[in-house]
């Protein structure tokens, strides 16, 4: 070590730390096991027991399994030392899952610790105790968590709220009435400790269950502000939720503000641009936004309206009703409204909330924000922003997610954060994507008034070190140049000045980050001259002008496209176009491909919107570039370039003069075609913002962009007072209260139409008008029928193409085809199953269905196999043979069925039959270990501590008698604990005993798990890389059932493969059968593509199980099949596969 | 609720794990987040919520040491980073630093700590205060003795009283020697100054930090005399929240030893302390750069410890600067940093040189930005004053001390 001394600065303070060390544990940690520990740990000596410990604790920092010395250390939770109990509490923790029996020797101690003198012995043993998570000690620990929530000591009462989660998490049904229970009774504490933690029991136990809070909800508000800070965190949210489901929104709020603004707008009869915009999906959402600014310029209604809606409903319930135009029922409209003026409940939150924004803990602030902000009178929410802009300065980390939110806000009410833009001006100490984030709230919150100075900021960023951060620098101000017309000059000048500065350094300094600057650079421009290209005449010829020396293809192309685009724009640039057509001419060869099909493009508009006079010159530059690209590499090209002369082929080919009258007329068909494909209006795409989804404030949903596991929106708006009887005895309470009776009376006893009678009537015609302008509309046509599709899915017809068209769709008379338009006459049927479906429960999932967008769909065409389940045949496997068992023979096949008795065991159909004349009695199954056990019981103990992991068998029943050739069937549940090697058992037959191997078989450790294409695709993606394995095998068995079924027409061929392969893989494995992908090929023979999705999980913990079979090959031939399993148990997933492949490459029976 | 949280050294190695629920998280998650790490450089450093394939992870970067937190369901984020931003606090104020020695050196102190803040995935006690009650921190003396004796507990057998109390941050009844308390208003000046030297955002950022050692249970007010001024606040849980509302005072009764009272933000500010004027003119592949530093408007104290730092774009190869006063140094990461210290009496500092640009450039692209650092004893330049401080429940008057520091925090200057 000494040698290093005096080297470099670093490791002098390293040598001096060195003397440091010494007295420390530094040497426990280096070499945790350059001693024996197990006799220390046996020592009498505390010393040399917390050394062990010491050791074993560092062994398990760094990661090493020391889960053996388990007896041992338990033995020493009974030491007297304080210290000693902590270290092995803490070895406890980490490992008494894994070592169940040995855990429980240790129970009996807690029990004494529980009732210990020093509190903190007792919360000790409480929390070690229920976090061992053992099933049987469940109903002790709950006893034990019930005696301590009536502790003395507050931190004893609060090491109990803790405790709850840990027991509820053990997922036993009988416990959960009593957990919700205690966490009533803790809630109910007179110490604000107590409540935090309670309150965060709640939100794991029983969130929804907010009957507990109405009981203490004013108490829980006036005690808010003395709770510890993180209990804060969570009673806010729970408070805002039992606000929301108890009283509904606040009418003077955020959340319905764009209510009352169509309101406003219907009233003053405003436009019906105005509400066709409101209605009408994605097309219209810029001209909506503008007319929403013009009414009020306060708020952008259509974002709030989002917000609110997705809060409620969450994004992806919403999105997908959003998408569906006819499906967009006024959910909101039914909503009762409750006012924050004269409401006692929701006042008291915003009060006791409001000194919370001055917490100095981030989460605490941004939660209290999150309740003003929906529930704030719009006038009071100014008082969240600079509380929240404060947050940012408190660490980098929070400032991310800080961000985040604002950003939502930013959108929904820009006004708010206008006047305090500089907060968001780029530090230099600022991650790239917390950069990213303030340009866009900035380019949101922009006024009339701060642009310029905005702009003068934008102008530095441009020249940041960090190029990408300057290309969306640059993509900012051409947003920002959109919005405000005024300076759309100076940005157009600045861009220029830019695009040319930086292609300057195109050629040699060939970075990536220039190229993308510039590329930036001409989009912006060409977003600000889409806007008003009459005016920008100049500017285009300046671009123009600039291509010679602007060398990144997308930039050429996007400039390229602009020249077709405004061909016939303004006076100057008619004039250029015919040098600048030969320019391009000259140097289409030497272009990159995206270029030249831009070219290419440019050149037909060029021709559409030319004279006659012109036309000619044009002409023979096209077919120049014709003919070039007809030799060109890439096939593309080719492509576009046949295309284009197809389409053009009037104007090229008009040389001809004898033409038939057909001929002509086709011609104008082309000509039509042709300036619809290239002059038609190009609509700008829908803005992202619509295609954002908004999570609660402060969720981590909204910060990942995606709904978390556990992620709930808020409850629906006056949901409670409905369910929950429970609640009248509140009313009453509440009704004492002055000046509180008269809003309580009326947000109960009123009818929800009549207390915003007004309002509804409004919006249920707009709605109303929506539906038909989506059924006469196309796009919501197939909305509708994508929806019917889907639901289509489920009646499991025998065959089910989704997709339009597909030249095999039809190839035998049992196979039900169902395109897009047919969809929408069976109306009737589809109400009909959709009831039945319902009423049967059949389709827990039909939610998700519903809501997963069709993309995955777009490629190739989904078959569901109906009868799949008739022909799924378990493969029988002999246990005894009749030969070796006297006569007995017993068979056992892996059953499909679950175990009603824990979902761990594998349900086994065994069937024995007696082959011999004489009866047979007392047949029994038995593990092999079982009689050992009862023989010997010295060896119990340490039998029974490797018990835990064998493989054990539920006690079968008796056979008393089996006939002569009887056969009886008996379903045996085992439990395997995922082991492999065969399990031992011990048959007894008429008093003596025949060993027996049982094997299992991996496919039945997993239970199918019902799910749709959707979720499937969104967990295969969530389990990508080191969760994900593959093998190739060759698939044969479906030439045999291809040929024995070669009757002509009688039946598909893809069909049959994929019947064989589900069969097949069902048949051997307990899996759900999601989805067969068809490939669309033209080529029928070819089965290359076909793919078929499994889902299932693991019995043993329920992690998700994936596997995908994609075919390779065609019909008649072995397949080449790769199969894929993705699953987070590694060692399972790989097992698996091997099972799978092994099943698929041996050949079929019989 | 949290799952697990892992500690990681700055070669990725895991230093610590810490597995908090049932749930439990395979290490392997952290070999996964050190290779995204590799793979997506700094920007993923600074990414505080990552979506992982298996797992939600928070980080928080402090001193070299990666603090890793894991969860599956939904939870708020930022109080996961609160959180290990709290646990950072506290380990580098019991261990007297962070770094990846010390922590390996107290171990076992981490675990107990970890185990008395968090249980079962959600914080249980974090006040500095209380901790050090029930886990001792490690002093020379236990050193000492445990080198001797070969005994010595860190773990206090008693828990503290201040846990049942009404003002869980205190101690019940520490008995002092000294009966002072001091009261520093330190200050962060962030400003930007734009290209042309036009001063864009000038803001401070300020705490006021409370060292008491008071004994018995006092009762303090606190009152500024131009509160007004303040543009947020935010305060310790001790303050009393509604006499701030209605008389912006500031009462509290305070946790024994170092303590942030409030922190607060004053915007708009028009004067700064110092001026530097960066130049840069490129010429045939070659960047003369000279800085100048100055100052702007005297704040009558003495300005020391400044610094001038600034990255240099990647197209420059290397660089030849001369200070007239201090030293330049150029890190390995293309970091420029200049030390001053005091300005001197008898000229005003400047830095030049050239900076020779990759071939083929003509000119620099892209104009680096410069952080100034500087340090302001005895003022507080935000001009914030305290008006007085009184005492309740007090045997004796105790000794008050009041003092101000003022730091640049980011302090930048465009060129």
């Amino acid at each position: 070590m000494f040698t290093q001394f005096g080297a470099t600065a670093e490791s002098l303070s390293k040598a001096s730390t060195m003397v440091f060390r010494i007295g420390t544990d530094a040497h426990l940690y280096d070499d945790p096991d350059d001693v024996n520990i197990a006799p220390l740990l046996d020592s009498k000596f505390d010393s040399e027991k917390c050394e062990a410990l010491k050791r074993l604790l560092a062994l398990i920092a760094q990661g090493f399994d020391v889960s053996n010395f388990f007896p041992q250390v338990v033995k020493n939770v009974a030491s007297q030392s304080i210290e000693v109990k902590k270290l092995v509490y803490l070895y406890l923790l980490h490992y008494a899952e894994k070592r169940p029996n040995e855990a429980l020797l240790s129970i009996n101690y807690f029990q004494k610790d529980l009732g210990d003198t020093n509190p903190l012995v007792r919360a000790w043993a409480l929390r070690t105790m229920a976090g061992i998570r053992l099933h049987v000690i469940a109903p002790l620990v709950l006893v034990a968590v019930s005696k301590c929530a009536r502790d003395p000591s507050v931190y004893v009462r609060k090491c109990a709220a803790n405790a709850l989660p840990k027991v509820h998490d053990l997922r036993l049904e009988e416990n959960t009435a009593a957990i919700e229970e205690l966490v009533g009774f803790l809630l109910n504490d007179n110490s604000p400790g107590v409540i935090g933690a309670a309150a965060a029991a709640f939100a794991s136990v029983c969130p929804t269950n907010l009957s507990l809070i109405g009981r203490n909800y004013r108490r829980l508000c006036e005690t808010l502000p003395d709770v510890e800070e993180w209990g804060q965190i969570v009673l806010i949210g729970i408070l805002l939720r039992y606000a929301i489901a108890r009283h509904g929104l606040v009418k003077e709020s955020i959340m319905l503000s764009s209510r009352d603004l169509e309101n406003i707008a219907s009233e003053n009869g405003a436009s019906d641009t105005y509400q066709k915009g409101n209605e009408d999906s994605n097309a219209y959402f810029g001209l909506k936004e503008s007319n929403a600014d013009l009414t009020n310029g306060v708020c952008k209604s259509e974002v709030v309206d989002i917000v609110s809606r997705s809060y409620l409903e969450g994004p992806d319930k919403y999105l997908s009703k959003h998408r569906c135009a006819d499906v967009l029922s006024s959910e909101l409209e039914g909503l009762h409204f409750t006012s924050a003026k004269d409401n006692e409940d929701i006042k008291i939150l915003l009060l006791c909330t409001s000194p919370l924004l001055w917490s100095h803990n981030s989460a605490v602030v941004l939660a209290a924000a999150g309740v003003h902000w929906i529930m704030a009178p719009k006038e009071d929410i100014q008082k969240i922003v600079k509380p929240l802009l404060f947050l940012m300065r408190s660490s980098n980390s929070s400032k991310y997610v800080v961000l985040c939110n604002i950003q939502v806000f930013s959108k929904a009410v820009p006004s708010l954060f206008a006047p305090h833009f500089e907060d968001f001006f780029m530090s230099p100490s600022d991650s790239y994507q917390v950069k990213a984030l303030k340009l866009e709230i900035l380019s949101t919150i922009a006024t009339e008034s701060s642009i310029s100075s905005i702009f003068q900021e934008f102008q530095d960023y441009v020249k940041d070190p960090d190029r990408k951060f300057a290309a969306d620098t640059v993509a900012a101000i051409g947003l920002c140049a959109q919005q405000f017309p005024k300076v759309a000059n100076t940005c157009l000048e600045g861009l220029l000045a830019l695009a040319s500065h930086e292609s300057t350094y195109g050629d040699n300094a060939a970075t990536d980050g220039e190229a993308i600057v510039l590329l930036q650079a001409i989009y912006s421009i060409k977003a600000i001259i889409g806007k008003d290209p009459s005016s920008n005449e100049k500017v285009i010829v300046h671009l123009i002008r600039s291509l010679e020396s602007i060398r990144v293809p997308a930039a050429r192309g996007m400039i390229i496209w602009m020249v077709g685009e405004y061909s016939d724009i303004g006076n100057v640039i008619p004039k250029v176009l015919p040098v600048v057509l030969k320019y391009l001419a000259r140097c289409f060869t030497v272009e990159e491909v995206e270029t030249k099909l831009q070219i290419l493009n440019a050149c037909g508009k060029v021709l559409l919107h030319s004279k006659e006079e012109e036309l000619w010159a044009y002409r023979k530059v096209l077919s120049y570039m014709l003919d070039l690209a007809r030799c060109d590499l890439n096939y593309d090209i080719r492509d576009r370039a046949r295309f284009i002369k197809e389409l053009l082929s009037c104007y090229i080919g008009s040389s001809d003069t004898e033409e038939g009258k057909a001929q002509q007329e086709s011609r104008d068909v082309s000509r039509v075609l042709a300036g619809r494909i290239f002059g038609g209006q190009i609509k700008a795409p829908s803005s992202e913002q619509f295609s954002a989804r908004f999570y609660l404030p402060g969720s981590l949903s909204h910060v990942v962009l995606h709904a978390a596991p556990g992620y709930e929106p808020l409850p629906r708006p006056c949901s409670l007072n409905f369910e929950d009887p429970s609640i009248n005895s509140n009313i009453v309470e509440g009704a004492k209260r002055p000046g509180d009776g008269a809003t309580q009376s009326e947000s109960y006893t009123d009818d929800p139409d009549s207390v915003s009678g007004s309002l509804n009537e409004e919006s249920t015609s707009d709605y109303s008008y929506a539906d038909s302008i989506g059924g006469s509309d196309g796009t919501g046509g197939s909305n509708v029928s994508s929806s019917l599709s889907e639901v289509d899915v489920h009646k499991e017809p025998l065959i089910h193409l989704s997709e339009v068209g597909y030249p095999n769709a039809n190839p035998d008379g049992g196979s039900h085809v169902d395109n897009q338009y047919s969809g929408s006459n069976n109306l009737g049927e589809l109400i009909s199953t959709r009831s039945l479906e319902s009423w049967l429960d059949e389709n827990p999932n039909s939610g998700h269905n519903l809501s997963e967008p069709s993309s995955i769909r777009k490629s190739s065409a989904r078959i569901s196999i109906g009868h799949i389940h008739g022909r799924v045949e378990p493969k029988i496997c002999a246990l005894l043979d009749p030969a070796n068992g006297n006569g007995l023979s017993v068979d056992y096949a892996f059953s499909s069925e679950l175990s009603s008795l824990s979902p761990l065991l594998v349900c086994l159909q065994v069937s024995f039959k007696n082959c011999s004349t004489e009866p047979m009695m007392n047949l029994q199954l038995v593990e092999d270990n079982k009689r050992q056990d009862s023989s010997d019981h010295a060896s119990a103990m340490t039998e029974s501590s490797s018990h835990g992991d064998v493989p054990s068998l539920v006690p079968m029943e008796e056979i008393a008698n089996l006939g002569p050739s009887e056969t009886i069937n008996i379903m045996l549940q085992v439990r395997f604990r995922h082991h492999l090697l065969p399990l031992k058992l011990v048959l007894w037959c008429n008093g003596k005993t025949y060993p027996v191997k049982l094997r299992p078989d991996i496919g039945y450790f997993v239970r199918p798990l019902p799910m749709d294409i959707g979720v499937f695709s969104a967990k295969e993606a969530q389990l990508p890389g080191m969760f994900e394995y593959t093998r190739r095998c060759i698939f044969t068995d479906h030439i045999g059932e291809l040929k024995k079924g070669d009757k002509p027409g009688t039946n598909d061929q893809f069909l049959v493969i994929c019947e064989c392969l589900a069969v097949k893989v069902l048949s051997n494995a307990n899996f759900f059968l999601v989805s067969v992908d068809m490939p669309v090929s033209a080529n029928l023979d070819d089965a290359s593509g076909l793919r078929l999705r499994f889902s299932g999980e693991l019995l043993s913990n329920s992690v998700p199980c994936l596997v995908t079979l994609v075919l390779e090959g065609t019909c008649f031939e072995p397949l080449n099949i790769l199969v894929k399993v993705n699953c987070e148990e590694t060692v399972f997933g790989l097992n698996l596969l091997n099972r799978i492949v092994n099943l698929l490459a041996e050949p079929a029976r019989g | 609720m949290l799952q697990c949280i892992f500690l990681l050294s700055d070669s990725g190695e895991v230093l610590l794990e810490k597995q908090l629920t049932g749930h439990r998280v395979d290490r392997s998650i952290c070999a996964w987040f050190w290779e995204q790490s590799i793979a997506q450089g700094d920007s993923f450093k600074f990414m505080p919520v990552i979506a992982s394939p298996t797992h939600y992870i928070f980080q928080v970067f402090r001193e070299g040491i990666t603090f890793l937190a894991c969860t599956q369901v939904e939870m708020p984020p930022l109080m996961a980073t609160e959180f290990l931003c709290r646990v950072a606090d506290v380990l580098s104020d019991y261990l007297g630093g962070l770094n990846e020695d010390l922590i390996k050196d107290n171990f076992v102190i981490v675990y107990e700590l970890l185990d008395e803040m968090i249980d079962n995935g959600f914080p249980l006690t974090t006040e500095p205060n209380i901790l050090r009650e029930m886990i001792a921190p490690p002093n020379i003396v236990s050193k000492v003795l445990s080198v001797v004796t070969g005994t010595s507990s860190n773990v206090s057998n008693t828990l503290p009283v201040a846990t049942a109390s009404c003002v869980p941050w205190r101690k019940m009844d520490p008995k002092n020697t000294s009966n002072e308390v001091y009261v520093d208003l330190v200050e962060e000046m962030d400003a930007i100054i734009s290209r042309d030297g036009t001063l864009v955002k000038c803001e401070i950022y300020g705490e006021v930090q409370v060292n008491s050692h008071l004994s018995g249970l006092p009762d303090l007010t606190l009152s500024f005399a131009n509160a007004s001024i303040l543009n947020d606040v935010r305060f310790h849980p001790c303050v009393r929240l509604r006499p701030w509302e209605s008389q912006q005072i500031l009462s509290f009764v305070p946790p024994d030893g170092q303590f942030k009272l409030m922190s607060y933000r004053v915007k708009k500010l028009k004067n700064i302390p110092i001026y530097v004027k960066p130049q840069l003119s490129s010429d045939s592949g070659i960047c003369r750069i000279s800085v100048l530093v100055g100052i702007k408007n005297d704040p009558r104290k003495p300005i020391d410890s400044i610094t001038v730092e600034f990255q240099l774009p990647p197209c420059v190869l290397s660089a030849n600067l001369t200070p007239n006063h201090g030293t330049v140094n150029i890190l390995a990461n293309k970091t420029c940093s200049w030390s001053i210290g005091r300005l001197p009496k008898d000229k005003a500092p400047s830095l030049s040189g050239t900076l020779v640009l990759a071939a083929g450039l003509e000119r620099l692209p892209v104009f680096p930005t410069f952080q100034v650092g500087f340090r302001v004893m005895g003022t507080a330049l935000s001009g914030l004053q305290i008006d007085k401080l009184d005492f309740k429940n007090l045997p004796s008057r105790p000794y008050k001390g009041f003092r101000g520091l003022t730091r640049a925090g980011e302090y930048q200057v465009r060129s």
